[in-house]
């Protein structure tokens, strides 16, 4: 049956209504505070005033600071989060084949909010009442200061990979178990061993699933928020600033809403060349 | 007959509707999820069985603790029309005093709180809320350990010679009562194992060392006994000070020595309430809130019943401790201001005051108010004299930049005991970030 035009357009007029009052109408406003004067005095009423807030982001050292943060968060939690999922996928996948139920066993912390996350970490990681750190003063005398400035980014990109490994792995062990028997099959033919199987077979078929995870998980952590504000705030001196708490402190506590708006209307470009860059890639590697 | 009904059902709507505009309902947003929601619930009770029945009934709102200050900036900028009466504080009523209504409470207002404490409710000359809850800090000392350091010989020749090689001086322990920063500071290292191997507690101190800007208002009190202030008379920034330096550099000898927790610099008031609490630290400069559940067996029963607390330490500048009020005050958009006003009112009176005291409440009141409930709140004796003999506010510490400042500061500072920054970094970039923030 043909679909006509004007069915078409009536077809998609609510999720298009949707998305314009939902994103549109925020991103207009996003955008016209960017480039205006604003306060919480004046929001109602901003006063254009051309790029300088989008100056002032670029010339703040603190904005490159949180985006080093960020990039650096980021990479290393999808990174660690993507070859623990891939090792997890294959090396589990004939227990979880054979008990399918511990697969929601496993997605168990992901269910958590990270807020609370960060606030049960902040709990079990404490000195005096924290169960890791007493018995690490009932087995060896001593607990390393898990939240203080030396090892927070250790703390919080572990916590980070705990909680969000096992998306990865949902996603990892799917591709994994689609993988048609026949290429195994043919390969064990050609006389190939495990290490070949995997290096030569398994891994190029499903490297635009791990390509695709990786690229969801970086941008899930480089938008961290939630678990490192409640865990360490900022950090001492700024130290654990990422973007999203940059932005959230430069709009409420700093009241340079203009300034803040600009950052992540910097942001969202940022994601949406990444965004534009992965569908690339994508057209590319379904080409070849 | 079908009519008449119709017409008598539009008179009864009309009429309800008539009735309910006359017979307001005040909504009142309050602090939420302590001994603050409880006072306030048990004032609004007693207010709505009396003078609400002719004036408007007050309803109560809470939102969480978390981001609360900036949700409330959100609403009123948004200018909402939710809440009548909104909560406001000593640091945060410059910067919401725009979309507040200033108010004239009774003359017996005076009579109740006093001069000092209703100015914790003021912002350029005008009076922004009444003042329901005052905090300030205690010094508080494990009473058990310091009697036997005053009483043990041993223990004092060992603490004269931690004192030297720390700080540089011999000393001899003293009362907390009697303390200058350097008797807290030899007392604190005396007390860390690590310092003294022979010390029963892990840690001498606990440190709030969080970039968090409460923590701020704890460590200012050294700053300020050593003479520091924000601005100056001609409101020139002048934190770049000995004072300041005095203070900060306070802390940093603690921690780097190991006085305070490893993990200080991610404590604020839960973390260190659970390390003074787990009876593994011998003092701590904490608010004044702390104490009743830190004195609760059932919650911390090593140390429940051997808590001293007395003023912080003085400085070359005098003994003082930082105060701050919680208030309640007029929404600029209210829809029922006259309802709203007589309630602030009556709230501002000694009676009212006196219930949401023996409510759990802590407003700073005249002494004739609070001897009279002496019995059951003994320690409104003491939050009183404190607040009128140590008390201060940092010149600037109402002004419509006063959160951003405290902000700034504890970013700044705590990058300086955390090492990331050097001592003259952090003051210069506070300097420089106060006067743009001033400007």
């Amino acid at each position: 049956m043909q679909v006509s035009s004007k069915e078409k357009f009536w077809l998609t007029a609510p999720i298009t209504f949707f998305l314009l009052v939902m994103l549109g109408f925020p991103l207009l406003l996003d955008l016209i505070y960017s480039v205006s004067e604003v306060t919480f005095e004046n929001l109602l009423a901003p006063r254009l005033q051309g790029f300088e807030n989008y100056f002032e982001t670029l010339q703040d050292p603190t904005y490159w600071d949180a985006l080093a943060f960020s990039l650096k968060f980021g990479l290393t939690a999808s990174l660690v989060q993507l070859f623990l999922a891939l090792f997890l996928a294959i090396y589990l996948e004939p227990l979880l084949a054979r008990h399918p139920w511990l697969m929601a066993v496993l997605m168990a912390p992901m269910m958590v909010a990270p807020a609370l996350i960060g606030l049960m970490y902040r709990l079990i990681l404490h000195e005096f009442v924290g169960v890791i750190p007493y018995y690490l003063w009932e087995w060896v005398g001593d607990s390393p200061a898990f939240l203080g400035t030396e090892n927070a980014f250790l703390t919080v990109v572990t916590i980070e990979i705990l909680q969000w490994t096992p998306f990865a792995l949902l996603i990892l062990y799917t591709a994994y178990r689609s993988i048609p028997s026949h290429l195994r099959e043919a390969a064990r033919m050609d006389g190939a061993n495990s290490l070949q199987l995997l290096m030569l077979v398994e891994l190029p078929y499903m490297m635009p699933v791990i390509l695709l995870t990786f690229f969801i998980r970086f941008i899930d952590s480089f938008r961290v928020f939630d678990n490192i504000y409640v865990l360490v705030g900022s950090g001492a001196g700024g130290t654990s600033t990422s973007l999203s708490i940059y932005i959230y402190k430069a709009f409420f506590r700093g009241g340079n809403i203009g300034q803040a708006v600009a950052a992540s209307v910097l942001l969202f470009l940022a994601a949406l060349l990444l965004i534009a860059l992965l569908e690339r890639f994508s057209r590319r590697m379904e080409t070849t | 007959m079908k009519k008449m009904s119709t017409k008598l059902g539009l008179v009864l709507l009309v009429s309800l509707f008539a009735v309910k505009s006359l017979w307001a309902q005040v909504t009142v947003l309050g602090w939420p999820g302590g001994p603050e929601e409880t006072a306030l619930r048990k004032a609004v009770e007693v207010y709505n069985a009396g003078p609400g029945k002719s004036d408007g009934s007050v309803n109560l709102i809470f939102f969480n603790r978390d981001g609360f200050w900036d949700k409330l900036q959100a609403d009123l900028a948004a200018g909402t029309t939710e809440f009548d009466i909104n909560l406001t504080a000593t640091y945060a009523v410059g910067r919401y005093a725009p979309f507040m209504q200033p108010l004239s409470l009774p003359s017996a207002a005076m009579d109740v709180f006093g001069d000092k404490v209703l100015k914790t409710m003021q912002f350029e000359g005008e009076q922004y809320g009444v003042p329901t809850d005052l905090s300030l800090h205690f010094m508080y000392y494990r009473n058990d350990l310091i009697d036997k350091l005053l009483s043990d010989a041993d223990w004092q020749k060992i603490y004269g010679e931690i004192s030297q090689k720390y700080l540089g001086k011999t000393l001899a322990p003293k009362n907390p009562d009697t303390w200058n920063w350097e008797d807290y500071a030899a007392t604190a290292l005396f007390f860390t194992k690590s310092v003294n191997s022979a010390s029963p507690t892990r840690y001498g101190t606990v440190l709030q060392m969080k970039n968090l800007l409460f923590n701020m208002m704890i460590w200012h009190s050294t700053a300020r006994s050593h003479g520091g202030e924000w601005l100056d008379a001609n409101g020139n920034v002048m934190v770049d000070s000995w004072a300041f330096r005095q203070g900060l550099q306070l802390y940093k000898t603690l921690f780097d020595a190991g006085a305070s927790p490893k993990d200080s610099t991610s404590y604020e008031y839960a973390e260190a309430n659970a390390a003074f609490g787990s009876g593994q630290a011998a003092t701590m400069l904490q608010w004044n809130a702390a104490f009743g559940s830190l004195n609760n067996p059932e919650e911390n029963p090593a140390v429940a019943g051997k808590i001293g607390t007395v003023a912080p330490p003085a400085g070359p500048a005098g003994r003082v401790t930082h105060i701050h009020g919680l208030g309640l005050g007029l929404n600029k958009n209210s829809k029922n201001k006259d309802a709203a006003i007589k309630f602030l009112n009556w709230l501002s009176g000694a009676d009212a005051m006196e219930t949401y005291a023996l409510s759990g409440g802590s407003p700073a009141m005249a002494k004739s108010i609070t001897d009279k409930i002496s019995g059951d709140r003994p320690d409104l004796i003491k939050l009183g004299d404190f607040a009128g003999n140590y008390g201060f506010v940092m010149n600037g510490g109402t002004s419509a930049s006063a959160l951003q400042i405290y902000t700034l500061q504890a970013e700044q500072f705590t990058g300086y005991w955390s090492g990331t920054k050097s001592l003259d970094e952090a003051l210069q970039a506070t300097s420089k970030g106060m006067a743009d923030l001033l400007k």
